[in-house]
């Protein structure tokens, strides 16, 4: 399933000694990301692990301004993030939280949503938007009535999935897809977001505890500990021969829970 | 028909009023429920404070001119924040600011307007019109914009995950709080809904009993005990609204982002 990647193409996301710090409850500050930099590229999948409170989290709320650092720049194809508008800057940039969130209401409407913010008419079921994003994440289209709160878990992921992809973003982030799927369901997702990420030329982040998704899609790895990247690499051969003792003790036990 | 003339209450007849309370507190202590010393304290409260307002109001009536009407009224909109800031266990991002200026807009302008453009009496300070029908409106208010910015706070809480999934997928500020401020503006409402529905049939409404008691028409009473109510009702939304429509703001940042808590 590993996607092998060529070498050489285009910057997209790049982190720029990107450092956040917190006002602690001692008074004093507290350093969650330290000294960040790492590239994103189109047609690539970066992964980034680590242990609950290694500060990946915050990491991927940087990417579409959910946050800001409090130090270093992001930029997104060479324009730093910060300059550009919030709003136009998340179509670009999309983001699948944690926890699937359904609206209320039908899967078709969950679809329509982005539109509606945008005020825009939203597309009907039969139109091309609606059967690209359907196709994408192998939803079939008979379920565009069902409640969308009434799907599986594995649904609704698919369907957030979907509804991320529905503004045509250039970067796709992912917060901890898999915590709410079995095995199986997970494998899906990792093949769709292979494909997604080739058929779509996007760059995709995702922030996983899950080592399956870092050993069979990831291409460029990302070992976080206590909000510094302590290893970066290529995703299988990072996770075969670990250069550091803070990485292999990781992967001889990796945590179950997120940050 | 002649007019009858109120039976003034002498200090003894309040002695008689009193020993209600007394009974009160006997069968609190008898059956063991407790509370007996705040049930005291309160009625010892309720009394001191209404013989210092009692002799306020004779003052200002006495002098009767604009300036200490409007202290007054002053006074009665810091005690409404006052007492609704104290309500709230979890106070959102500005509070004194966003419901202050709220109720002084939203109860102030309502307070005018039903004054001069409803009633109609003159001169405008007159205080026995403006500061009994202001305390009822400022005091209903106060209601409204406690459970608006009580319930505001704990949706912007609730709904934090769904708020910033509409970020996430390019919603403005507005737009990721919609459902929150729908929802605090409606609680905050509801009271008021629940009240003018129930007004005649669960209850005679407190002004138009005074009213009838001092001696005025019933159908006179009942007139004023509606137009109050429509005030009381205006008051409410538009301090609620207020309320709601300049405080979801606080919780964002200028670049659509969600507060940390």
């Amino acid at each position: 399933m590993h996607q092998q990647q060529k070498s050489g193409t285009d910057p997209y996301v790049e982190f720029i000694d990107v450092g956040v710090t917190k006002p602690s409850p001692a008074g004093t500050s507290m350093v969650i990301l330290d000294r960040i930099s790492f590239t994103a590229r189109q047609g690539e999948i970066t992964g980034i692990i680590g242990a609950s409170g290694s500060g990946k989290s915050t990491l991927i709320r940087l990417c579409n301004r959910l946050d800001d650092p409090s130090a270093g720049t992001i930029e997104l194809n060479g324009q730093n993030i910060a300059t550009i508008d919030p709003l136009l800057l998340r179509r670009k940039i999309a983001m699948v939280l944690q926890k699937p969130f359904m609206f209320e209401g039908t899967l078709l409407e969950n679809l329509q949503r982005p539109f509606m913010f945008r005020k825009l008419a939203p597309p009907s079921a039969g139109s091309l938007e609606i059967t690209r994003v359907l196709d994408l994440v192998q939803l079939p289209a008979e379920m565009l009535d069902r409640d969308a709160r009434s799907l599986s878990g594995g649904e609704q992921q698919r369907v957030n999935l979907a509804r991320a992809l529905i503004n045509h973003p250039e970067v796709l982030l992912l917060d901890e897809p898999t915590s709410a799927l079995d095995r199986p369901s997970t494998a899906h997702l990792a093949s769709t977001l292979c494909n997604i990420c080739q058929s779509e030329h996007l760059a995709i982040i995702v922030v996983t505890h899950d080592l399956y998704l870092a050993e069979h899609i990831v291409n460029h790895l990302i070992y976080l500990e206590e909000g510094r990247i302590v290893e970066q690499g290529v995703g299988p051969q990072m996770l075969a021969k670990p250069q550091t003792t803070a990485l292999s003790n990781f992967l001889a036990k990796p945590e179950k829970s997120s940050s | 028909m002649n007019t009858p003339h109120i039976i003034p209450l002498n200090v003894i007849q309040l002695v008689y009023a009193y020993a209600l309370i007394l009974i009160s507190l006997a069968l609190a202590r008898w059956q063991q429920i407790g509370h007996e010393k705040q049930l005291l304290w309160s009625s010892i409260r309720m009394l001191f404070q209404l013989i210092a307002v009692g002799y306020l109001l004779h003052l200002v009536f006495a002098i009767n001119s604009p300036l200490p009407v409007m202290l007054m009224l002053l006074a009665m909109a810091g005690f409404s924040l006052q007492v609704a800031g104290s309500r709230i266990k979890k106070r959102m991002p500005n509070f004194y600011r966003v419901v202050g200026s709220s109720i002084i807009i939203g109860c102030g302008g309502v307070t005018f307007y039903f004054c001069l453009v409803v009633i109609g009496y003159s001169p405008w300070f007159d205080p026995r019109y403006l500061i009994p029908l202001a305390g009822m409106i400022f005091g209903n208010a106060m209601n409204g914009a406690s459970l608006a910015a009580e319930r505001l706070s704990s949706e912007m809480h609730e709904r934090r995950e769904e708020i910033e999934c509409a970020l996430s997928l390019g919603a403005t500020s507005r737009q990721s709080a919609a459902e929150a401020i729908r929802n605090a503006y409606s609680a905050a409402l509801r009271p008021t809904i629940n009240t003018m529905a129930a007004t005649g049939i669960v209850a005679l409404p407190g002004m138009m009993t005074g009213q009838i008691l001092s001696g005025t028409e019933p159908i006179i009473a009942v007139r004023y005990q509606i137009a109050i109510l429509c005030a009381i009702t205006g008051a409410v939304a538009v301090t609620s609204f207020l309320i709601v429509q300049q405080g979801y703001r606080h919780f964002f940042t200028d670049a659509h982002q969600l507060k940390s808590e």
